[in-house]
């Protein structure tokens, strides 16, 4: 008989203490020895996780009213410019905003990473001063406790699958995938592959609107569909069918966070991101979300991508598996290339067992998705009319 | 035979001392000559390898530090920070040596000091800024 389970059967096992519960790492060898019906029949959630650079990241912040008020128009907060184009005393601080007077050694993400870890961070406003706002200046201090809200709200993060950003021109360049040396010296990548959240549900089964996860540390959930969100999967050659595009927007609570989980990065030449921890529970429904959850590196194809091409679509050079580049060695054009990942698996699977743990302790519930991502998306580039 | 790498850091009163010709000709050492920068007439840095027998290069090490210049082990000038580190391992194809590399197990950060030349590649590939190099 096939196994069917539903999300409130889940929970009522979580609540005592009965739920069995693995991560994405560990349900491999288990589906191997048992097969995918044995294995659907005893596991009830596999957790996954990632951590790695996501810059399209950022915090929605209020201050509360100074006295006189001030309906601020332009605002830096340690030198970083928040965008203040909302309500009075509400901004929202990108992630990779660069600080005006340190420029790419200091961004939205250490603003970020600074509040998290309760440092006083310094908040300059202005306005030209209204009736009802009198007050055209203030400089004062904030910290995570004197403010109202900071709410991290992430308009695109957990990548189903990136690409691998090589570089064929005879000179060093320096991108968002890192530096990337001359003639194919290098490949670097960036998932946390048969860890990774959206590559454990790739049809976004189980995942959708309202899914609760974890982030930074917290509890956060799933906003909405993520920006560029293209969740097709990509044919060609045989065997090696790519998913690629699916994202997520994500919003939590800032001040729960931790930078255990959460962490502000500088990409030389490039500029500053965050790097935010994202883990989430993959209730086991069905044997199909079972067959999903149990994929492995050597399942999980992506392109090499020639970043030296300055151009949107960039030139293939083939595929690869993330168990080759796991590796620490893949062949391109008949030469070995050493590899890199950018995102910490270290990390992901540190997240994973964490999110396990916590479920465990009956502390996280499984959230059903209020609605479901669209099946398809078109994937549309900037027009250039006049 | 022992094998180290050292800093030796020359002042303005001893740049212009030919030590590596004298710690091969006197002391009879293997010298591999990793690194050099030098300002004249302000002092500068020279990172070495050495082999030898144990008495040798101590022997070796007692000249240079008598005429002033500053003896540092590598591994003192170059500083990974593993609390900033998160483990991603950006560093780790950008080495020319094969100083770096993930644990098998752990997926951890190890790094290799004897494989290292004192390059930087890795300080500016770290998006953390967890590893320094004073050199």
């Amino acid at each position: 008989m096939t196994i069917q389970r539903t999300y409130e059967e889940i929970n009522t096992k979580i609540r005592s203490g009965k739920a069995v519960i693995v991560t994405a790492e560990e349900i491999i060898p288990i589906v191997k020895e048992k097969g995918i019906e044995k294995a659907t029949e005893e596991i009830d959630v596999v957790t996954t996780g990632t951590f790695g650079p996501m810059c399209s990241s950022g915090t929605i912040i209020n201050f509360g009213h100074s006295d006189p008020p001030i309906r601020m128009q332009k605002v830096w907060l340690n030198d970083v410019e928040a965008y203040a184009g909302l309500a009075a005393v509400d901004v929202y601080l990108g992630a990779t905003q660069l600080s005006e007077s340190q420029g790419m050694e200091y961004g939205g993400a250490h603003v970020i990473e600074d509040l998290i870890s309760g440092k006083k961070i310094k908040l300059k406003a202005i306005s030209q001063g209204t009736d009802c706002y009198p007050r055209r200046e203030i400089e004062s201090y904030i910290t995570k406790e004197s403010i109202n809200q900071a709410v991290l709200f992430n308009p695109r993060n957990g990548y189903q699958n990136y690409n691998v950003a090589v570089n064929t021109s005879d000179r060093k360049i320096y991108t968002y995938m890192g530096i990337l040396l001359p003639n194919i010296g290098n490949a670097n990548y960036c998932t946390s592959s048969q860890l990774s959240p959206l590559l454990n549900d790739p049809e976004f089964i189980t995942i959708g609107i309202g899914t609760r996860i974890f982030l930074g540390g917290a509890q956060g959930y799933i906003a909405w569909e993520g920006t560029q969100f293209y969740p097709q999967m990509l044919k060609g050659e045989e065997g090696k069918a790519i998913y690629k595009g699916g994202t997520l927007a994500v919003v939590g609570d800032l001040k729960k966070m931790s930078t255990d989980y959460i962490r502000a990065a500088t990409f030389k030449g490039y500029g500053v991101t965050l790097v935010v921890g994202i883990g989430i529970p993959i209730p086991i429904l069905n044997s199909k979300i079972m067959k999903n959850a149990a994929v492995k590196d050597e399942d999980i194809w992506t392109e090499i991508i020639d970043y030296s091409f300055p151009h949107l679509i960039k030139p293939s050079l083939g595929r690869v598996n993330y168990k080759q580049l796991r590796e620490g060695n893949i062949t391109i054009r008949g030469k070995n290339v050493p590899t890199s990942p950018l995102s910490s698996y270290a990390k992901a699977r540190e997240i994973a067992q964490r999110l396990k743990e916590e479920i465990l302790r009956g502390k996280f519930l499984l959230q059903e998705p209020i609605q479901k991502f669209p099946k398809e998306n078109k994937f549309k580039s900037l027009l250039e009319i006049h | 035979m022992l094998s180290k790498k050292v800093i030796f850091t020359f002042s303005p009163q001893n740049v212009e001392k030919p030590v590596t010709y004298q710690l091969i000709k006197d002391y009879g050492l293997w010298v591999n000559i990793l690194q050099a920068k030098f300002e004249p007439s302000l002092g500068g840095k020279l990172v070495l390898e050495l082999k030898g027998e144990d008495e040798q290069i101590k022997e070796g090490l007692n000249f240079v530090r008598q005429i002033g210049v500053r003896i540092e082990l590598l591994e003192q000038e170059v500083i990974w920070d593993e609390k900033k580190c998160i483990d991603c391992g950006a560093c780790i194809s950008i080495c020319p040596t094969g100083v770096l590399s993930l644990d098998k197990e752990t997926f951890k950060l190890k790094f290799d000091y004897e494989k290292c030349i004192v390059c930087g590649n890795c300080v500016e590939a770290c998006p953390l800024q967890a590893i320094k190099v004073t050199f």
